[in-house]
């Protein structure tokens, strides 16, 4: 008898402490999905499949980690996709130049790096909302890539350099997957394990409050856009390998997958809280949305409604949950005061 | 005596909240042609009473009765208050400040035309007539945010003239204001009471209460205490007496400790005023700290007490003065700087700038020394917990452990939390600005235990409080602040609740 009770409490335990995650939500979400799509549709699951939900998801999954950063620190940056573009056309450029494949990687990052470095600046400098600072940047960038290209794409590109999308690990894992979770581990860690981490929740959480507090909230506010715009213009150089070219018109709509796949996976809009696991499986998520859509034929434009339907839905649960927390608080603090008193009559 | 000219009358108001009662049996009477200066401390029940008179909270609430010129009257929301013609001027502008004076004076009544649309010809002609009872021009289409805080501050009232109130609730109008500023405002006010208006002044300020008021009501602790009458006199000792009333009971430890050597000096403080342009609120402001010394800084509310911390502390910029610790002259420009030369700051508003509200109880603790507990590049999670366990038992806060949200704990607990971020660092002065607001009774009384351990171990300290019963008891010395700058220094033994207010007040 007592066993078994035990047995239960330990796993109510469990349900317990997985329900308090941030992840919960996405995880439980992720899977109730998987398992009806696939019941469905078997292709779903098929190697094939999983390798292409992968190998497309990466492209997003580089920007998320940095996206997740801005947004926990209460910011957004919409010039992403045009920092990828724009990566993708320099990289290739420096490639086609016949100078090594490293350096081609690198200028595409270099690039990103330069361009989050203005955005910080205004940002952080000037006072401007980031919306406006990097709304502005997405039309210029853009406008940078058309300027260098010309409208024509950098074609061919060498050998050598697509080859760097096409190289397998373990035969079945995509270059692009490997460098995505590589900078998700690091990221991860670097959230919640180093004062910089801190610092970015602690600027999300309450700006005014972590100033006081001695947080150099103006540099941690500079690097995070300096860090995504890199990670913008690493998956650029990407995805100009995986598509041969590189191509002006590339990564349009890309901020937005990156934003809700974010979003998705848990990062509150408010800023504060959120997780890098949280942010790369919401990515992996819109990923299985769209493939998974595509694989039952349903048309493209229901995809879109369905996508937005659920970042809406996802936004309505971070909500939900953050009422949940408040009102459990504030009962929480009566039943403290209560005590308190209790202790003062005592006393 | 007069009962026919009584245009408001409160008849044993009650007001409870949870567990306490703000106010007790209240009664009084507002008679025309009246200005009626109601006083107390905080907490006395003064804005209770000015929000059940103004209808937030909602009559159906409240125990006792209101009579409106004789009749019985019940507001459940400040609509009613406000078609029955009592208008409310709050202490805090409630302006709209990008938009332009007419906007604001018409607010919420701006006038339609046939078509349904603002009429915005007929708007000016009220804004204008509203302004001109105030013997005031002004260029109408100026935005409010670049007008003085007194311009500001009739524009409020302005606002409420347009509704044709009978009675004027002003809540400690003169905050903001320079002397002659107030000098104007009370002008106005008594141009206002021939015009046959009635009102309800609170202020804090004895010399602008003598001058204006007709009549004192006295209120302590949720009770109504005395009024005094201006024809007979008013006796400063008396009123003042019968503010504080209450005897200071033994909340208050004492400890033995030894005062220092010079910590830290300011010369010549000048601190620009944050919200109105051009001004300053600290003009010229200079003092110096102890080793071990617990100095109160005293004034009123809008005497620059934060400003000047805040400038210290290198939160606000200031446009003068020296900051000298330990004998060497400091450049304090940004929070950082400020800790790095071993200052802390506990914020007036916790929720505002104190605590991150999404963030646990350690990792609120640890925010100041993230720096120092890194191992490599990785904070060393060991080092943190011990740290933080370190103070959330010697502060016995009381919370089911270290990873609980901050957000979840009583205002008490959240302030322990917050003196243990500062307690961590290497601190050689602390400033707290009003470090038991909105705590209970029990929590207060261990913060006090706090701050004297802390002088103990010769950290040296700077308090900001209201509750000047509070300063008195815990404090070595006083400096108050007024009209931007030190108006008196006091001693422990020359200090009372009495000389601090005189000074204050400047009376």
């Amino acid at each position: 008898m007592k066993k078994k009770s035990g047995a239960k409490l330990f796993s109510a335990n469990i349900i317990n402490k997985f329900m308090h995650r941030q992840e919960s939500s996405i995880i439980l979400a992720l899977a109730v999905y998987i398992i009806f799509v696939s019941s469905v549709n078997s292709t779903f699951i098929s190697s094939g499949n999983i390798f292409n939900i992968f190998r497309s998801s990466g492209f997003a999954l580089i920007s998320i980690t940095g996206m997740t950063l801005v947004l926990i620190t209460a910011g957004l940056d919409l010039s992403v996709g045009s920092v990828l573009a724009l990566g993708g056309v320099v990289s290739g450029m420096v490639a086609q130049a016949g100078l090594p494949i490293p350096l081609a990687l690198l200028s595409g990052v270099a690039v990103g790096s330069a361009i989050g470095c203005i955005n910080g600046l205004i940002i952080v400098g000037l006072r401007i909302p980031p919306l406006i600072v990097t709304l502005g940047m997405q039309y210029a960038a853009r406008g940078l890539v058309s300027v260098i290209t010309k409208g024509v794409p950098v074609y061919p590109l060498p050998k050598s350099f697509t080859a760097m999308e096409q190289v397998k690990l373990f035969g079945i894992i995509p270059t692009v997957v490997v460098v995505a979770l590589s900078i998700a581990v690091i990221f991860h860690i670097i959230l919640g394990h180093t004062p910089f981490g801190r610092s970015v929740y602690a600027l999300g959480g309450n700006e005014e409050a972590a100033l006081i507090s001695g947080i150099n909230t103006r540099k941690t506010k500079f690097n995070v856009y300096v860090i995504t715009s890199s990670l913008a213009g690493l998956a650029g150089v990407f995805m100009a390998a995986r598509l041969g070219s590189g191509e002006a018109a590339a990564g349009t709509g890309y901020e937005l997958t990156v934003i809700c796949g974010s979003i998705i996976g848990g990062t509150s809009v408010l800023g504060g809280t959120g997780t890098i696991l949280g942010a790369v499986l919401g990515g992996l998520f819109m990923e299985i949305l769209t493939n998974s859509l595509t694989l039952m034929h349903i048309s493209v434009y229901w995809q879109q409604l369905v996508v937005g339907t659920i970042l809406i839905l996802a936004v309505m649960l971070d909500q939900y949950k953050r009422d949940l927390m408040l009102k459990h608080s504030i009962r929480g603090n009566t039943q403290t005061e209560k005590a308190q008193k209790k202790l003062t009559y005592e006393s | 005596m007069r009962a026919e000219n009584s245009v408001l009358t409160v008849k044993k108001m009650t007001k409870r909240f949870q567990g306490t009662t703000a106010l007790k049996e209240v009664s009084m009477e507002l008679f025309n042609q009246e200005i009626l200066a109601i006083m107390g401390e905080n907490g006395a029940g003064k804005s209770t009473l000015m929000k059940i008179l103004s209808g937030l909270y909602p009559g159906s609430e409240t125990e006792g009765s209101i009579f409106l010129h004789g009749e019985e009257v019940l507001f459940e929301s400040p609509i009613d208050s406000e078609n029955m013609g009592i208008a409310m001027i709050y202490q805090e502008l409630n302006l709209e400040l990008d938009l332009s004076v007419t906007e604001n004076i018409c607010l919420g009544r701006l006038p339609l035309n046939k078509v349904g649309l603002i009429d915005w010809q007929k708007a000016e002609v009220i804004a204008v007539e509203a302004l001109e009872r105030l013997n005031l021009t002004l260029d109408m289409a100026a935005t409010v945010r670049n007008l003085s805080p007194s311009m500001q501050q009739l524009i409020c009232i302005a606002r409420a003239l347009v509704r044709n109130p009978s009675i004027l609730i002003l809540d400690e109008p003169t905050s903001v204001l320079t002397s002659s500023e107030t000098d104007m405002l009370m002008e106005i006010i008594n141009h206002l009471k021939e015009q046959g208006m009635a009102c309800i002044y609170i202020s804090h300020k004895l010399d602008e209460v003598y001058k204006l008021c007709d009549r004192i009501v006295i209120l302590r602790d949720g009770y109504y205490i005395s009024q005094y009458l201006k024809q007979e006199g008013y006796d400063s000792e008396r009123i003042i007496e019968d503010m504080i009333g209450r005897k200071l009971n033994v909340m208050y430890p004492s400890i033995e400790k030894t005062i220092g050597e010079e910590v830290l000096r300011i010369e010549e403080l000048k601190v620009p005023h944050t919200s109105a342009y051009g001004k300053d609120i600290i003009e010229d402001v200079s003092f110096n700290l102890h080793r071990g010394e617990i100095l109160g800084l005293c004034g009123l509310v809008g005497s620059g007490r934060s400003e000047t911390i805040n400038a210290i502390f290198g939160s606000i910029p200031r446009t003068n003065g020296k900051i000298i610790i330990e004998g060497k002259e400091v450049n304090i420009n940004s929070t950082r700087d400020a800790m790095r030369n071993g200052v802390g700051l506990l914020t007036e508003d916790r929720k505002k700038n104190g605590f991150i509200g999404t963030m646990s109880i350690s990792h609120n603790m640890t925010l100041t020394i993230l720096e120092k507990i890194k191992k490599l590049f990785l904070i060393d999670r060991k080092k943190e917990s011990e740290k933080a366990r370190y103070f959330f038992e010697k502060l016995s806060i009381k919370a089911p452990g270290l990873e609980t949200l901050i957000s979840s704990l009583s205002g008490g607990n959240q302030q322990k939390v917050i003196l243990s971020k500062w307690l961590l660092t290497d601190l050689k002065i602390l400033m707290l600005d009003e470090p038991t607001r909105g705590i209970d009774v029990g929590s207060k009384s261990e913060i006090y235990k706090i701050i004297n351990n802390l002088a103990k171990e010769g950290v040296s300290i700077i308090v900001i409080s209201s509750e000047i019963s509070e300063l008195l008891a815990i404090c070595d010395r006083f400096v108050v602040l007024g009209h931007g700058v030190v108006q008196t220094e006091l001693s422990k033994e020359d200090a009372s609740e009495m000389a601090i207010l005189r000074a204050s007040s400047n009376t």
